[in-house]
């Protein structure tokens, strides 16, 4: 449990970056709730 | 080892400025929301004529006009450093640029069902233009007048008022329409249909382009793999197909069929391995593969672009064809025991993403990261990308491929910025989807491997497929492009052997019983 325990999370990915779901895995166990995570592409 | 062989390739762009403004997504949502009229009023101002999207290095450097090492010379920006005219030609080594007018001609001769309207003015005279294209057989040229396709300004202003039909625009003005297909299908509606045709017509012109490049007849062609993002069907089948067909119609290659390839931006890479796969096989002598481009596409990023008073450079329907032949030892060749396969397990973190792509299949074959003189991977120019706060993706994927040489130990940490400057490359393709996926560096490293200045290119795509709802997943795809090698002669065996052997073995067989 870190800084972000008790927090809601938007999680905002993309593609050639970061994407959603790996975000996700590795905010998997701060104590966060994540309410919204998906992955979108600018390109 | 499978190989085959890059015979030829194409990459064109049809400049679209009028039409993007009105029927690229961002602009058409803008329109349809009734909320950004701010950004709409100001679009216009900051649209790219068409000279300046010729003396537009990019630009230039998709279709050949100036070569992939002059194009890195130039440091970016590249919009404040238009190329001297003599390098600012319509056409290139590997293609053209065409004025939309043109287009607007040629989206006309590949309508079949009577959905194009052109001015009858505007017809005669695009007509005559695009019967000086090089390409553009003298068939083309007929069906722009088309009677059917020809109709009074009066009558295209009733079908876009009455009738759902779509204006099209060129010097501001209405010279023609895109009518609907169907009364109620919404998959036949005048904005899908202009998409899909739009899509053909800029694959037939890469097509065109590639037959020329190549020298092969039209009627010569084997089959055709087409691989843009457009779907077309109806309200039954909505995404059915069938583009490669309908392009390899228009482009007169009456021996050839074709199917569609899809895969959002893996497309592209998929459709080559595809390819590949059946000529090494036998199954096909030779294969195109083609893609044209995207409307909804065009001016993407525009939104950020006006806010920061940028010119709005999204205003190119991409397009580009390669001929797949079997490997004869002369030509750059395509390994089909080198390719990338990002699985379903593989999961989505850029490590796994890219180790997939690029550390396990030159694993696979014995190789590593600097035997590969250059990878492509998504070739957006960055120029259109960086003010959209989307990055500079070609470099954030070649220091990803970076990092994980150093973590693999191909190369040391301190090497990295080396590694990325020399075996990385700079992206100048449109933020059209599947064209800037790897594919438009075939061209250059087919160039550059016949110069003999590399030896090996790794050609990624990188698919968006949650973008569909289906899975939250992405996919990506790569091979590699070689320099050819002398073809490994297969001892024949001859009647008089077999005949030889036979007596062989029978008289053996006679010793065994005495």
């Amino acid at each position: 449990m870190g800084k972000l325990a008790g927090k809601k999370l938007l999680l905002l990915g993309e593609r050639d970056g970061v994407p959603g779901p790996a975000m996700e895995a590795c905010l998997k166990d701060s104590g966060a709730e994540i309410i919204f995570s998906a992955t979108e592409c600018f390109v | 080892m499978s190989k085959v062989g890059i015979k030829s390739y194409s990459y064109c762009l049809n400049h679209a400025p009028e039409t993007g403004s009105h029927y690229g997504g961002t602009p058409w949502e803008a329109i349809h929301s009734g909320k950004e009229q701010e950004y709409l009023d100001a679009l216009p101002k900051h649209l790219q004529s068409y000279d300046h999207a010729l003396h537009y290095a990019p630009n230039q450097t998709y279709i050949g006009g100036i070569s992939y090492e002059e194009f890195e010379a130039i440091p970016a920006p590249w919009v404040d450093k238009p190329l001297p005219d003599e390098k600012a030609k319509r056409y290139g080594k590997f293609g053209e640029l065409m004025p939309e007018d043109e287009f607007l001609g040629l989206i006309s001769a590949c309508d079949e069902f009577e959905l194009v309207w052109l001015e009858k003015s505007f017809a005669e005279s695009v007509s005559k233009k695009l019967a000086e294209d090089p390409v553009i057989t003298e068939a083309i040229v007929k069906r722009v007048v088309r009677p059917k396709n020809m109709q009074e300004f009066a009558d295209i202003e009733k079908e876009v008022a009455e009738r759902g039909a779509l204006p099209l625009y060129h010097d501001n003005k209405v010279v023609g329409c895109i009518r609907m297909g169907h009364p109620t299908d919404h998959c036949l509606t005048a904005h899908v249909l202009m998409e899909n045709l739009a899509g053909k017509a800029s694959g037939v012109l890469a097509l065109l382009h590639l037959l020329k490049n190549s020298g092969l007849n039209p009627l010569d062609l084997d089959f055709v793999i087409e691989c843009s993002e457009e779907g077309a069907g109806d309200v039954g089948q909505r995404a059915g197909g069938n583009f490669a067909k309908a392009i390899a119609e228009v482009a007169g290659c009456t021996n050839a069929s074709g199917c569609d390839v899809r895969g959002f931006c893996a497309g592209p890479v998929n459709a080559m391995i595809n390819a590949a796969a059946q000529v090494a096989s036998g199954a096909r002598k030779n294969i195109a593969v083609v893609a044209g481009g995207s409307i909804p596409k065009l001016y993407m990023n525009s939104r950020d672009h006006v806010k920061k008073n940028l010119l709005a450079l999204e205003d190119c329907v991409g397009s580009f064809a390669v001929l797949i032949v079997p490997d004869d030892g002369t030509m750059p060749v395509m390994r089909l025991d080198v390719l990338g396969k990002h699985t379903v397990g593989a999961g989505g973190a850029p490590q796994a993403v890219t180790s997939a792509l690029t550390f396990e299949p030159l694993q696979a074959a014995g190789l590593t990261f600097s035997d590969v003189d250059r990878f492509a991977p998504e070739l957006q120019n960055h120029e259109i990308t960086e003010p959209a706060g989307a990055g500079n993706v070609p470099l954030a994927n070649i220091k990803m491929i970076a990092a994980l040489a150093v973590m693999k130990k191909a190369i040391e940490k301190a090497d990295m910025m080396n590694f990325i400057k020399q075996h990385g490359t700079i992206g100048y393709a449109h933020t059209q989807g599947h064209i800037p996926a790897g594919v438009p560096f075939i061209g250059p490293a087919c160039e550059l491997i016949k110069e003999g200045k590399i030896k090996r290119a790794m050609i990624i795509g990188k698919g968006s497929l949650f973008l569909a709802r289906l899975t939250n997943l992405a996919d990506g795809a790569s091979f590699l492009i070689e320099a050819p090698s002398p073809i490994e002669q297969t001892a024949s065996v001859s009647k008089d052997d077999i005949k030889a052997m036979i007596l062989e073995a029978l008289s053996e067989i006679a010793g065994k019983l005495a």
